[in-house]
């Protein structure tokens, strides 16, 4: 009987060593993916602070309004979706950050919310480290190419179909461009839709100048002064808001009348009317289908967003705010499509086949353009809006589908 | 061509006075106190914060924010003098120095926190028809700019130059012991010397605000401005601060111009080598001597 128990109460604590050492190894192994039994970890980038801020801080309030509401209906595979946000302005910083999220917090998801500076800097480290990786806002082909199964692109178009929107809004309403300008920061993103722009007028052998200003310009007298030299009657301006706005605010001040002015999609805000007093006319091209305010969605977005943050800063809801927003159903998505068996592997196939996917699914608000994948092109969006500014408010006037 | 050129200069002028101005603010606290308030940047986007809150937010008038931004800045430039510098006065001037950076970030960084936007756009004061000179269209805006803040940097160097106030933070400046045995008062001096500092940080501010808008940026790109523009006119001399911040404002317009665009962020730094290494008392220093 002795006997009986001692091997009876060895049996049970190699039971209960093995039992523990498999729950030890499948728990170390769940958090290893950055899933719990109540939580889902998504990390996330981005400037929240500094000249990019107007990117990150919209990423990052939004994609929070959105997991909000989807962990109030109960969230995703019987899990709340946990968003962890990094401050990312540099290169070095980005990379630092999404380091940090892989290798200690060890998230499942990870968000590039950085703009193409933070896209460019992480691109190596994210192939390389094999984590579903979401690109909310970097259109630089440096994170595109070459193609990586675990890296999704979202709302954001390549900067090859921005650019091709961009220049075809020159054309819009019967204008006749003559010779175009080309005012771009030196930073990542305009340089990127720079390069695109500059290939596209060379191939439709169209007169162009190019004049450069570094990030958080505001006086470009010495730029506007060589492109009238050389009697541009069409500017592109790749830059944020501010700089856009300053660059038109002075030129109109120097007397550059006559000219017709498309903004890249980062200075499509709010923000510029007050810079400019009267900016009727200004084009450039927005991520989605319709301005804030222009439809129903977009103002109970608007309304959701103010009370979510308590108080909405000038400018806002901008583009990044609506696309942070899309991005974050996109995410519950992709996870939901996984049939819940959460590994990484499973959720790079799902996302590789999500079909217009959006916030409209999972009962969101419909403001963005539905995503669509396939496990070859892991670009999610090849729709662009044209935008102009009428009456002091900005609109979209048509959707340019493939430019 | 000369019609471009003209466009050029009057960049360079309207930007080289508010550099001027700028530098003037660091010029007269360091002539009285020999510190480097490198605060100074914080202090006038606090000026151009406030003429945002004042002319946008509350639809006040803009001469009250002309008025009363600068008196505010001032004030609060010297209770900050009161409460925190004057006990670190008692270490060294070094811990002062050190203590204006840390405060400076704390301004910019609370000022972030507290309102959490990319850009605030303040409008031009004027918006009536340009005047034309000689070919080149210069906006009412341009003229108040340039004319207003040369005015107030004048009326600063008189004030300093021919005022009681003035006497006394330059004999403060130039023996501290020999003003106390005229009765001066060095708490008194100091806290002047700030106030005045202050002033003119606010009204930096406020002449700023529509031609850059309101960003925490804004901080670092006066101090750094202002900086150098004092450093090639010589720290001590309110003249050579002016004259430091025009040949800056002209450098940056005429190099962006005629050189590159990106020539403008780097020319700055360019001429305060060249000022450091072949003229470190700058380019028009006071002169020293003195009647015997």
């Amino acid at each position: 009987m002795r006997t009986f128990l001692v091997r009876g109460s060895r049996i049970f604590a190699a039971a209960l060593a093995g039992i523990g050492s498999v729950a030890f190894v499948s728990l170390a192994g769940a958090q290893q993916n950055g899933i719990t039994p109540s939580e889902i970890s998504i990390g996330a980038i981005g400037a929240l602070t500094g000249p990019l801020a107007f990117i990150g801080a919209p990423g990052r309030d939004s994609m929070s309004l959105a997991f909000d509401e989807i962990n109030a209906k109960g969230g995703v595979c019987g899990r709340k979706l946990r968003l962890g946000f990094e401050h990312a302005s540099s290169p070095a910083e980005s990379i630092a950050a999404v380091k940090k999220l892989v290798e200690q917090d060890k998230v499942f998801i990870l968000v590039l919310a950085s703009g193409s500076t933070g896209a460019a800097a992480a691109a190596d480290y994210v192939r390389q480290a094999g984590v579903p990786t979401y690109n909310l806002y970097g259109s630089t082909p440096i994170i595109r190419n070459p193609f990586a199964e675990n890296v999704f692109h979202g709302a954001v178009v390549p900067v090859e179909v921005s650019a091709a929107a961009l220049i075809s809004m020159f054309h819009d309403d019967g204008y006749r461009p003559k010779k175009f300008g080309i005012l771009a920061g030196t930073y990542a993103f305009p340089q990127a839709t720079l390069k695109a722009a500059q290939d596209i007028l060379r191939q439709k052998g169209a007169d162009f100048a190019v004049e450069q200003f570094d990030i958080g310009a505001r006086d470009f007298t010495s730029q506007l002064v060589s492109l009238q030299r050389r009697g541009i009657d069409s500017v592109l301006v790749l830059g944020s808001f501010s700089e856009a706005g300053f660059a038109i605010k002075q030129a109109r001040e120097m007397g550059l009348a006559n000219v017709r002015w498309v903004v890249d999609g980062s200075a499509v805000s709010t923000a510029i009317i007050p810079i400019l007093g009267n900016a009727d006319g200004i084009r450039g091209y927005y991520n989605a289908p319709a301005f804030p305010g222009q439809t129903p969605a977009t103002r109970e977005f608007e309304a959701r967003l103010s009370k979510h943050l308590g108080s909405l800063p000038q400018g806002r809801p901008s583009v990044y705010d609506l696309i942070g927003y899309g991005s974050g159903y996109v995410v519950a998505e992709a996870i939901k499509a996984t049939n819940c068996e959460l590994t990484r592997a499973n959720l790079i196939n799902a996302w590789s086949n999500l079909k217009d996917a959006g916030p409209t699914k999972l009962g969101g608000l419909d403001i963005t353009f539905p995503e669509s994948y396939t496990p070859t092109d892991h670009q999610g969006v090849y729709r662009i809006g044209a935008a102009i500014v009428k009456g002091g408010q900005w609109q979209v006037y048509r959707v340019i589908d493939r430019p | 061509m000369l019609g471009q050129l003209g466009f050029v200069v009057l960049a360079g002028i309207k930007f080289g006075v508010l550099y001027a101005l700028a530098a003037l603010g660091l010029v007269v606290v360091h002539k009285a106190t020999k510190t480097v308030n490198f605060a100074h940047g914080a202090f006038a986007m606090l000026g151009a914060f406030a003429s945002f809150l004042m002319v946008v937010s509350w639809q006040w008038p803009y001469w009250a924010a002309y008025v009363a931004i600068p008196l505010v800045i001032g004030l609060a430039a010297a209770a900050i003098e009161l409460v925190i510098l004057r006990r670190l006065r008692q270490a060294d001037m070094f811990t002062v120095v050190i203590a204006t950076v840390f405060l400076g970030i704390a301004i910019s960084e609370g000022f972030r926190l507290t309102y959490n936007t990319e850009l605030l756009a303040v409008p031009s004061l004027f918006s009536g028809p340009p005047f034309i000179l000689a070919g080149v269209i210069v906006t009412r805006d341009t003229a108040w700019v340039i004319g207003g803040a040369l005015l107030t940097a004048l009326a600063c160097i008189a004030l300093f130059g021919y005022g009681r106030l003035g006497r006394g933070m330059r004999a403060m400046a130039a023996n501290m012991r020999g003003a106390q045995l005229c009765g001066y008062s060095v708490d008194g001096v100091y806290m002047l010397a700030w106030f005045l500092g202050g002033v003119l940080a606010g009204a930096t501010g406020v002449f700023i605000a529509p031609v850059t808008g309101v960003s925490v940026d804004l901080s670092i790109a006066i101090i750094t401005a202002g900086f150098v523009a004092g450093v090639i006119g010589g720290f001590d001399s309110p003249r050579g601060a002016i004259v430091g911040g025009l040949l800056l404002g002209l450098a940056e317009s005429l190099s962006a111009a005629y050189v590159s665009s990106a020539m403008k962020s780097c020319i700055s730094f360019l001429l305060l080598f060249l000022v450091l290494m072949w003229r470190p008392q700058g380019l028009f220093p006071e002169r020293s001597g003195r009647r015997v």
